[in-house]
């Protein structure tokens, strides 16, 4: 579970990046790196975060 | 004719001759003369002092420094023109190198104000274990910088016109994308003296980075804190010192690829961080996050059921003295990110130190009041942290905002320590005993993004920025092309960095084990990790958790 985290967070820096060659307009590139940030942010608390919580020291 | 009349008249005929004359056609001024190249014969005829007025002193400081200081090249053909214009060189160049060395001075002391404020924001009975986590990561990363960190970092950034040009320092590795360039890591300042970089002016630029990297650093201890094993820490400091850190500010400040957005892609002047937001404060607290997700709260910091329990710190003193302290460092932090103080707009740093204070003032009264008014009372350390948090903040913006912006962004930063330590604690559900996730994580990334808001297109360092002609500017002043250029620093702090962060501390974790004993953390850590006591002569007595008396 943590691991597809990793990978939804790295996704959306890919997403990011790809944003500077798929379109060369400021509104559409600014549309494709909030998606990235809001990508990373899944990853980080909705994910990563989540897994760690399921075997908290405090759960035992 | 009565003597008012008289004097009426007078009046107006004076005034008539006023006008007449002001109309006149003025007499054709005569041509300036023709400027007059200076030879070097002109040299030989300048004063100096007699020898025999030098014997008596010189109380008044008048004949100190004079043309008879000036080095001579050459003392068979005496002073030339050549000799003077090399001198005025050497004094610029010799201004910024002790600017720039003496406020990375600054910044180096600023280890002292995070050591004590961490502790201090501990329990004693790990006193000994954080003061050594903040001491020795001096060290750690300092040799971790040296062998390889600050190759990576500058290897490739290609000259700096403010410390005499550092050109050893010119070889940067690239991929080829989307038809551009990307930098991705220097490779010249091995040990500083691979590629020859034993040079004058890499030392001065190593000095201040490596202090910046240790500040990053040594955020991570924060949140680790009370239940990190000592060895691990070693390791994973060493790594970010070495790896975590050098490469995302090579991306920024060591001309790769998020510097040269706007060169290549049109995005503003591309990534503007100017002292560090991002790349000293976000990358420190994105670190941090992964280390506190990894490593799991300390006993008795949550209940069964998920619920917090406040652990309360063992001298506000030193904590509030701490803060004073990193907010006396900040004044080499921002002002001397200019690398200079002479030539290319350097002056600025008048106006970059005033915002610097202001944001900490803006910060420390939005925290406050926040406190004061959700739970009645002004909280002392969440009054610090809202103080480090404005200054974390302006850290990115402060070469390019006006101080109604520098005001504004530290406010924002004050109310959002405590919005985001609140988010963090309770909804993350991750400890992180002194709030640096927050300070210097969220914190860190509002100061990347106030840039791209309230940049005033003012100021000019030497008519460019990244390469790009023009002053940087934000949304609020014309350029929504900045903002994206700032958005994507900060999809690259969340999306890479901390990624990069997390697979390093979940390695650690696997060979080295990042906790301590659950017999040790209820100890405390100062005897089963260090060895000694931080208070010795202190009897500890155990307090239960969420107690606040």
């Amino acid at each position: 579970m943590a691991l597809a985290g990793v990978v939804i967070t790295f996704l959306g820096f890919l997403i990011s990046v790809m944003s500077l060659g798929m379109t060369s307009s400021v509104g559409g590139r600014m549309v494709m790196v909030l998606i990235g940030i809001a990508v990373s942010l899944v990853g980080i608390i909705g994910v990563i975060n989540r897994a760690f919580l399921k075997n908290a020291i405090w759960r035992k | 004719m009565t003597t008012v009349k008289k004097t009426i008249l007078a009046a107006i005929l004076a005034w008539g001759a006023c006008v007449a004359f002001a109309q006149a056609p003025a007499t054709p001024a005569a041509p300036p003369p023709a400027p007059k190249a200076i030879m070097d014969t002109d040299l030989k005829s300048v004063d100096t002092p007699k020898a025999d007025d030098r014997l008596k002193g010189d109380p008044g400081g008048t004949m100190t420094g004079t043309v008879a200081d000036v080095a001579v090249g050459d003392a068979k053909k005496g002073l030339t023109v050549a000799d003077v214009l090399n001198q005025v060189g050497q004094n610029k160049v010799a201004i910024n190198f002790i600017w720039t060395l003496v406020t990375g001075f600054l910044v180096m002391f600023m280890q002292a104000g995070f050591a004590i404020v961490e502790t201090g924001l501990c329990r004693a009975k790990n006193a000994n274990h954080t003061m050594m986590m903040n001491f020795m990561v001096y060290g750690v990363g300092m040799l971790a910088y040296y062998l390889i960190g600050f190759a990576i970092q500058m290897g490739g950034v290609g000259g700096n016109g403010n410390l005499g040009g550092v050109n050893p320092l010119n070889t940067e590795w690239s991929i080829n994308l989307f038809g551009k360039s990307f930098g991705l890591f220097g490779q010249h300042g091995l040990f500083l003296t691979q590629g020859g970089t034993y040079d004058v002016g890499v030392m001065v630029l190593f000095l201040f980075q490596m202090v910046f990297m240790d500040t990053a650093l040594t955020i991570v201890t924060g949140t680790c804190a009370e239940r990190w094993k000592y060895a691990a820490f070693i390791v994973a400091s060493f790594i970010m010192g070495a790896f975590t850190y050098p490469l995302f500010a090579n991306w920024a400040w060591g001309n790769g690829w998020l510097a040269n957005l706007g060169a290549n892609f049109g995005l503003g002047k591309g990534y503007a961080d100017f002292a560090g937001s991002g790349v000293v404060h976000a990358v420190g607290g994105l670190t941090a996050l992964a280390g506190g997700i990894i490593i799991g709260p300390r006993l008795g910091k949550y209940t069964r059921e998920g619920k917090p329990n406040a652990i309360i710190g063992h001298d506000i003193v030193i904590v509030l003295t701490g803060c004073f302290i990193l907010a006396f460092g900040w004044f080499g932090f921002n002002p001397g990110s200019t690398l200079g103080a002479s030539g290319n707009g350097n002056l600025r740093i008048g106006s970059i130190a005033v915002n610097t204070m202001l944001a900490g003032m803006t910060g420390g009264f939005g925290a406050m009041f926040y406190m004061w008014l959700r739970y009645g009372k002004p909280d002392a350390s969440m009054s610090g942290n809202g103080l480090l948090a404005g200054l974390v903040a302006i850290t990115a913006p402060s070469g390019f905002v006006d101080t109604i912006g520098a005001s504004i962004i530290g406010l924002i930063a004050g109310v959002l320590v405590c919005l985001s330590v609140e988010f963090v604690d309770k909804v993350m559900k991750v400890d992180d005993p002194v709030g640096a996730v927050s300070v210097h994580g969220t914190n860190g990334l509002w100061g990347v993004l106030s840039v791209g808001l309230f940049a005033d297109g003012k100021s000019n360092y030497g008519g460019s920025w990244n390469g790009v002609n023009g002053s940087v500017t934000g949304l609020f002043y014309g350029d929504a092309s900045q903002l994206v250029a700032q958005l994507i620093g900060i999809v690259t702090l969340i999306g890479f960095v901390f990624t990069f962060s997390f697979v390093i501390f979940w390695i650690v974790d696997k060979v080295v084990g990042h906790r301590v004993s659950a017999k040790a953390e209820l100890e405390g850590l100062d005897l089963p990790e260090m060895g000694q006591l931080g208070y010795p002569e202190f009897e500890l007595k155990a307090r239960p958790v969420g107690a606040n008396a």
